[in-house]
């Protein structure tokens, strides 16, 4: 399902300079599968996220999702593929927050230019699944931590992706709401989403329906 | 992408302009006045270049001026003899006629004297002729509605004193009032006969203001002009494509030098949009990132701002020319429409016409809605041309 092969990814810090971030790394991840990114900050957790989205393009390696290589496509097929395969929740969330709920939820399906009751159904389904219906009309500005984050899982599953990315979903959480996150990842996992989240919360590490936990320091993979 | 219209991202725009409501309006109203002081522009342009055009119009197709130092002086009515020789000229006349400065009102008037058995060139002349006796004794007055206006304004409603270079008085009656189509060309005009016109100007019989010749065939103007000049080397022969040009080149000037001020504060404005407002700000960057890291290609990302864009122009596109049709032609464009008629302390005012032409629409419309969508698209292809990757971080 995801194989990142011999991938290597470097940023520039200025005109001649450059940091590498990952060093040839090789990982593979099964259809299905919630594996666990585990690692301090900075070690390449976030980069190994953005390159299985397309959002980013390894220096070097290939980055194969499906058996489709998409270390070196265009900007437009990148966003083509988002949109069908990846559902991101960001760090942050990163909700749009003068939009509503339910207008942030529609933001993956807009692209898609759907027929308005598919649209809508999709997304009453998606906030019912995380308790977040009664919300529907408020600003994200005013809602709670909890409440963005539903909405950011919400958004990230709307568009009924193949792939879930989560990358530090609890790093603005209390521990009962990040519980409560764990508790929604296993319910995406029981209908067979791959997940990949990048983390170094300690709640994460040890759960029984993580299929694979993988070690990422200094841009290498532990074994 | 479907080729069908995506109304869920129309729907997203004018939520985006809502929600951005006060940067909205600013835009709004700024590039409204901008817009409607283009079209005030254009509007007062095209109005007076009409006007005068349809003035010129009713010109002789050849005025003959005889000249003295350089300046302008009376001609010799035996001059009519001559040129009546010249193959292909069907009739001259002389004309008497002048300006009349009305000193308490200190404006100037255009006064003639009619001839009833010449033949007219206007219609205007050949309707006023027809209604009032202008027999060489006759002494009576008929003038413009502007002029009756301003004479009423000083209690002259029965008669008119003229006050001769000799400092003598010539009394008329006010007889009447006419109106022609144009408004320029009667609006300043006061009509006596030539007798009369001849004592006000103090013009010996034997002389006249200038001398018009009608030609038969308009395609031989330029040749009856050339033998005119040959026959009278001390005069002037004006035709009246001449003038027609030189007036449409003093318009056409006096807009370009507007339209370049103009195309300049625009400019400064879009400088001003693509530093501070469009697309570039951290927020928005943020939010073309998120749309992009949600699946969005680029294309609809401009798309979506493009129809932002699109809508706020149009918009003030709308008000601007609403702005400017309200000033121009219900308030008469007080300050601006002096730029353009130069010599408004001379002449009687006059309304503006109402002209307004699919051209001139579309000559606004294109100096500003592209611009202002360029201005804002160019930024937001910025920012979303950059790694989307930053807002996962």
């Amino acid at each position: 399902m995801i194989h990142l092969k011999n991938v290597s990814k470097s940023f520039m810090t200025g005109k001649k300079e450059s940091i590498e971030v990952l060093h040839s790394i090789d990982l593979q991840i099964k259809e299905g599968e919630l594996v666990i990114l585990r690692g301090a900050s900075g070690s390449g957790k976030s980069t190994i996220l953005s390159l299985i989205a397309a959002l980013a393009k390894p220096t070097s390696g290939d980055v194969i999702i499906d058996e489709k290589n998409i270390a070196k496509i265009s900007d437009d097929f990148a966003a083509l593929y988002r949109g069908e395969n990846i559902g991101f929740i960001f760090q942050k969330y990163n909700l749009l927050h003068n939009l509503s709920v339910e207008q942030n939820i529609m933001l993956p399906l807009i692209p898609m230019n759907l027929p308005l009751e598919l649209v809508q159904q999709k997304i009453q389904n998606v906030m019912e699944m995380f308790h977040i219906e009664h919300k529907k009309e408020t600003l994200c500005a005013k809602l709670s931590g909890g409440e963005q984050q539903r909405v950011a899982i919400a958004r990230a599953t709307v568009n009924d992706p193949k792939i879930i990315l989560a990358d530090e979903p609890t790093a603005n959480l209390d521990k009962k709401l990040s519980l409560h996150f764990i508790e929604m990842l296993k319910e995406l996992k029981s209908l067979h989403k791959t997940i990949v989240v990048a983390t170094h919360d300690p709640l994460f590490f040890g759960l029984d329906f993580v299929d694979k936990e993988i070690i990422i320091d200094d841009g290498n993979i532990q074994i | 992408m479907s080729a069908k219209i995506n109304f869920y991202l129309l729907e997203f725009a004018l939520g985006a302009l809502a929600r951005q409501r006060s940067k909205t309006v600013f835009i709004s109203v700024v590039l409204s006045l901008l817009i409607a002081l283009l079209s005030s522009f254009f509007f007062i342009a095209n109005s007076i270049k009409h006007e005068l055009l349809q003035t010129l119009d009713t010109l002789p197709e050849i005025t003959l001026q005889k000249l003295q130092g350089g300046k302008h002086t009376n001609i010799e009515t035996s001059a009519i003899d001559s040129i009546l020789l010249i193959h292909g000229v069907e009739d001259a006349n002389a004309r008497v006629w002048g300006y009349y400065y009305f000193g308490q009102a200190q404006s100037t008037f255009v006064l003639i004297g009619l001839d009833p058995f010449e033949e007219h060139y206007t219609k205007t002349m050949q309707q006023v002729v027809q209604k009032y006796d202008f027999m060489q004794e006759s002494r009576q007055l008929v003038v413009g509605q502007g002029v009756k206006d301003i004479l009423k304004s000083y209690y002259y409603t029965e008669e008119f004193n003229f006050i001769k270079p000799d400092g003598g008085i010539v009394t008329l009656p006010l007889s009447g009032v006419f109106n022609s189509e144009i408004e320029l060309e009667s609006n300043d005009m006061m009509v006596v006969s030539k007798e009369s016109a001849r004592e006000i100007f103090a013009i010996a019989d034997d002389m006249a203001t200038d001398i018009v010749i009608q030609v038969a065939n308009p395609q031989e103007v330029a040749t009856v002009a050339s033998k005119l000049q040959l026959l009278f080397p001390d005069a002037r022969v004006i035709t009246k494509e001449a003038i027609q040009i030189s007036y449409k080149n003093i318009i056409d000037y006096k807009s370009g030098v507007f339209l370049t001020l103009f195309i300049v504060s625009l400019f400064t404005f879009f400088m001003i949009i693509y530093d501070k407002l469009s697309g570039l700000s951290s927020e928005e960057k943020r939010e073309v990132g998120i749309l992009k890291a949600l699946g969005w290609k680029v294309e609809l990302i401009l798309k979506e701002k493009f129809y932002e864009a699109f809508i706020i122009s149009c918009i003030s596109y709308i008000l601007g020319v609403g702005i400017a049709l309200f000033y121009v032609y219900i308030l008469q464009a007080p300050l601006l429409r002096s730029v353009f008629e130069g010599y408004s302390k001379l002449r009687s005012s006059f309304e503006l016409p109402f002209v307004l032409d699919l051209q001139t629409l579309s000559l606004i419309f294109f100096l500003s809605v592209p611009i202002y969508v360029a201005a804002t698209i160019v930024p937001a292809w910025r920012a979303a041309i950059q790694d989307a990757d930053e807002v996962i971080r």
